[in-house]
């Protein structure tokens, strides 16, 4: 009998877990046109001064983020947990933390696939450049924003069973968290909702990630959405894996 | 150490396993011993997954003990997991993998080395040899069932754990499996069976518990229970064409209304 170490097993995990992440890459495309065409539709705002670069893609980037963790990373979740792929990893004898860290390392790897293909719609669109050194920060702040997404993903996963149920919740999620961002932040539902997005989960990613873009802009309130950032994600995480359930119970 | 203990490949001691307030397992204990094929056997919700699911490691019992080849379930998950190999229910490999990819994954994972020649000479031993770029659900019922019984074994583990692994089978397919689980056996490992088919308990099993409402009814070998309630009125009622088999020892011992 041979004992196998944590780090083999893993680099087994993260192999199938890319490899399946490649088969499935028309879904993840489709994960990506969203935030470059949105983008699209904002270039005539940043065109006219009435948005700052940073702002759109940062929107953007906040947007992708969105759609990786509530649409990709918790369909997954929902449809392996159905399949009981996790109980046939669970009966081997590796740690259960390695089959969730595997499935995070991947989406991680999807954030920079994101952060890479908004930046360079962000050249091409809108003459965006950012210097080497602040791609470091701004994949950190993505990372950190990211992680509230994929939180928040954990807790409708966690709480509900069914993957169908799964699927059109985080869908409604994303929908509600697109709208009432977009519209909310842009005042035209008024000053209080204004200020409520500002400091939901889209307002302070989106903060964030526009501050990390140009440092002399990081004031006080963008160190108080970082906070908020780690604490929602913190939160999210939280109650997503007190509330997981390994089998869907079919 | 007890002879039991030098033999026994895995020891269920006083297991019980709650779902709530509900008891599905009920002070069970039984032993699988090297080189032998055990069955499982019980009605649909009898506890026989309860039992067999604490037995993997994907529940948590509330109390009992569990050991595999010596190692404590509980206290050495990773050593005792080690030792044994599963079969599900149901085939849960990633659908977008290949064959080739889902050996090389689960080969990993049990720290087995393997090249692609090695992978080569798995998937033809399994006569599967030109469905290594195959995904799992390309293969039929028969092949599925071929990788995954391979993969539960792919680490030559001591005991191997099949749930109800002919469910679906054509007779060749099951014969072919039947042969594969002999094998196990005759290597000196165990195997520890859960099925529903008493032609199968009756064919390869060594030794079978029956398992009703959480509860041990008894543990025997096949043709001991047979002899054992030949005379009892209830099975000699349900014998058909006056041969008694383990079918009506079974559902004379566990009742014949129909469980859920």
């Amino acid at each position: 009998m041979q004992n196998t170490s944590t780090s083999i097993v893993l680099r087994s995990l993260l192999r199938a877990d890319f490899t399946t992440q490649w088969r499935n890459r028309r879904s993840f495309i489709l994960v990506l046109i969203i935030p470059v065409v949105i983008l699209l539709t904002l270039k005539n705002a940043v065109d006219t001064g009435k948005i700052p670069p940073q702002v759109a893609v940062a929107t953007c980037i906040t947007i992708g983020l969105m759609a990786i963790g509530l649409m990709g990373y918790t369909n997954t979740i929902a449809r392996d947990r159905d399949k009981r792929i996790f109980q046939r990893l669970r009966v081997a004898p590796l740690p259960s933390w390695s089959i969730m860290a595997s499935r995070l390392s991947v989406q991680i790897a999807m954030i920079v696939v994101l952060i890479v293909i908004v930046c360079l719609a962000g050249f091409n669109m809108l003459h965006f450049t950012l210097p080497p050194a602040t791609y470091a920060l701004l994949f950190l702040c993505a990372v950190a924003g990211g992680a509230v997404y994929l939180g928040m993903g954990q807790v409708i996963v966690g709480l509900i069973r069914s993957p169908e149920t799964v699927n059109s919740t985080t869908r409604l999620v994303y929908f509600v968290f697109i709208m009432s961002g977009m519209i909310g932040q842009s005042g035209l539902l008024g000053d209080v909702t204004q200020e409520i997005v500002q400091w939901s989960p889209y307002g302070t990613v989106e903060r964030i990630v526009a501050s990390s873009m140009n440092i002399s802009t990081w004031n006080l309130d963008s160190t108080y959405a970082l906070l908020l950032t780690i604490g929602y994600a913190g939160i999210f995480f939280f109650i997503g894996i007190r509330k997981f359930q390994w089998d869907s119970g079919k | 150490m007890s002879q039991l203990e030098t033999t026994s490949i895995l020891q269920v001691q006083n297991l019980n396993v709650f779902y709530g307030s509900f008891q599905a397992v009920k002070d069970v204990s039984f032993d699988v011993r090297a080189g032998e094929i055990f069955g499982l056997l019980g009605p649909n919700g009898a506890g026989k997954t309860s039992t067999l699911s604490a037995v993997e490691g994907l529940i948590k019992p509330r109390s009992g003990k569990i050991t595999v080849f010596g190692h404590d379930l509980k206290t050495n998950p990773r050593e005792a997991k080690s030792n044994m190999g599963v079969q599900l229910q149901a085939n849960s490999f990633q659908p977008e993998l290949t064959i080739a990819e889902i050996i090389q994954l689960f080969g990993g994972i049990y720290g087995v080395e393997l090249s692609k020649d090695k992978i080569h000479d798995i998937l033809r031993e399994i006569k599967l040899d030109d469905s290594s770029s195959k995904r799992f659900g390309q293969l039929s019922g028969g092949q599925q069932q071929r990788v995954s019984l391979m993969i539960a074994s792919i680490h030559n583990p001591q005991m191997v754990l099949l749930d109800e692994p002919t469910t679906g089978l054509d007779p060749q397919s099951r014969r072919q499996l039947w042969e594969r689980m002999e094998t196990i056996r005759e290597s000196g490992r165990a195997v520890l069976l859960t099925t529903h088919s008493m032609e199968e308990a009756e064919s390869v099993c060594d030794r079978i518990g029956i398992i009703d409402h959480g509860k041990i009814i008894t543990i025997d070998t096949p043709e001991s229970l047979i002899e054992k309630h030949r005379h009892d009125p209830d099975v000699i009622q349900l014998s058909r064409k006056g041969r008694i088999t383990l079918e009506d020892v079974f559902i004379a011992l566990t009742g014949k209304e129909i469980r859920a």
